[in-house]
């Protein structure tokens, strides 16, 4: 058992060195070419062989086919030796278009693959959909803070419109929510590393919104759609089964919960 | 806002007192810098300049993150199998490296993404493309943001 042990381990190592190589190949990638952005790199085919396969999507001009390059990943050290990485690259639009009317043509990039990196401002939905890129809980509304004074007699209609266009700055999964929807809690989230992850209690402290709730002037949050809604209180609890709700569980289960109440504002602005 | 940038400031005590010694005698010119840069934040706040703040604070997390990296490049590379320190990474590669490899030496920071939003105000286009609030709220946050960063890395014995 214990020569498996080391095996796996010499295995597992192996492919962590490899992906370190890839992922250097890969960041090689960013901002090399002024009119194109790359958006997506996914190890593909992965076996022990000397080749290994990596898929780059980028933005920019359409291509209407695959460029194939290959060359050592020892190439830093002006090595021409194995291992080889080879480059499929193309155009998102392109593999976006091809997926959609011709995805058996693409099937050897979904043969034992892997998301090296990925932008998702850059990629559309059936790109991501299909290599499995989640980046936000299911159910997660995002928003902005409105702080109380930019909200003071504002219609939704009013605040959306100064909102709207603008980057969603949090969100919230719900934990729960009273009968008549006046009343709800739930989990606060921000964007790390482009996933959308609930905040623990240590990080709510630099949020302006936390602050101001602490200092008893909590302004409003607004989400999209039109929901607006008062911070109450924050309360810390453990809770193992929020980790089906959220992308990452926070350490030891230990979840700030937000309580929030709805608010109405008059349909016309004040006077 | 309730909070004046003033107050935030005064209460931010690594920001008034940085403890920079995480900075290796090596990377000496890195530590004066910062130290210049984190006196002109802290006078910018008391002048409650929140754009200054905003962008100048951004520009002192990219130094502390670039001379941490840089600092930290053979640890990274024992977890990751390689790593080579590129000093022309963005600020977006430096707090993804942060967060990925460094995190088990200051779990209790995970930096946003609205770091790098709030330092990227320096661009109108940005800005334009944020909430109306938007210089207001990233310099209270990047103040403690930062703040929270340098109070971590103060406390640590890097090797």
């Amino acid at each position: 058992m214990a020569d498996v042990a080391r095996l796996n381990l010499t295995t597992k190592g192996a492919e962590v060195r490899l992906r370190s190589l890839l992922e250097d190949v890969v960041q090689g990638h960013f901002g090399v070419y002024p009119e194109y952005r790359l958006a997506l790199a996914v190890w593909f085919g992965k076996s022990g062989g000397d080749v290994h396969n990596l898929l780059e999507l980028f933005s920019g001009p359409p291509s209407n086919q695959f460029a194939l390059t290959r060359f050592s990943l020892l190439w830093k050290t002006g090595s021409e030796s194995p291992p080889f990485v080879e480059i499929s690259a193309t155009s998102v639009d392109h593999f976006s278009r091809q997926l959609a009317s011709d995805p058996v043509v693409l099937r050897r990039f979904f043969e034992s693959w892997e998301v090296l990196y990925f932008d998702k401002g850059l990629l559309p939905e059936n790109i991501t959909a299909a290599f499995n890129i989640i980046t936000e809980p299911p159910h997660l509304m995002k928003g902005w803070y409105v702080e109380a004074d930019r909200a003071r007699g504002r219609t939704i209609r009013d605040l959306l419109s100064s909102y709207e266009s603008s980057r969603p700055y949090v969100g919230l999964v719900k934990t729960g929510e009273s009968q008549d929807f006046e009343n709800c809690r739930g989990l606060l989230h921000v964007e790390h590393n482009q996933l959308w992850l609930p905040i623990s209690l240590n990080g709510l402290k630099v949020y302006t919104f936390y602050n101001e709730l602490q200092q008893g002037q909590p302004g409003l949050f607004l989400f999209r759609g039109g929901s607006l809604y008062l911070p109450l209180k924050f309360e810390e609890k453990t809770a193992p089964e929020y980790s089906s709700l959220v992308l990452k569980r926070l350490p030891d289960d230990r979840y700030p919960e937000v309580y929030l109440r709805a608010v109405h504002p008059p349909e016309q602005p004040a006077a | 806002m309730t909070d004046t940038l003033k107050s935030i400031c005064e209460q931010c005590t690594h920001l008034n007192n940085p403890q920079l010694d995480f900075i290796p005698a090596e990377l000496e010119r890195c530590r004066e810098i910062l130290a210049r840069d984190l006196r002109e934040l802290v006078s910018a706040a008391a002048g409650e300049n929140e754009k200054s703040v905003a962008v100048l604070a951004g520009i002192v997390l990219e130094g502390t993150l670039y001379t941490l990296i840089k600092w930290q490049s053979g640890y990274i590379a024992e977890r990751r199998g390689t790593f080579e320190f590129n000093p022309g990474h963005s600020l977006r590669n430096f707090v993804e490296i942060f967060n990925r490899w460094l995190n088990d030496l200051t779990p209790t920071v995970t930096l946003p993404d609205s770091v790098v939003y709030y330092r990227d105000l320096v661009h109108i286009n940005q800005e334009l493309k944020g909430e109306p609030s938007i210089c207001a709220t990233a310099s209270r946050e990047m103040l403690r943001i930062l703040d929270l960063l340098l109070g971590v890395l103060s406390e640590l014995t890097l090797a």
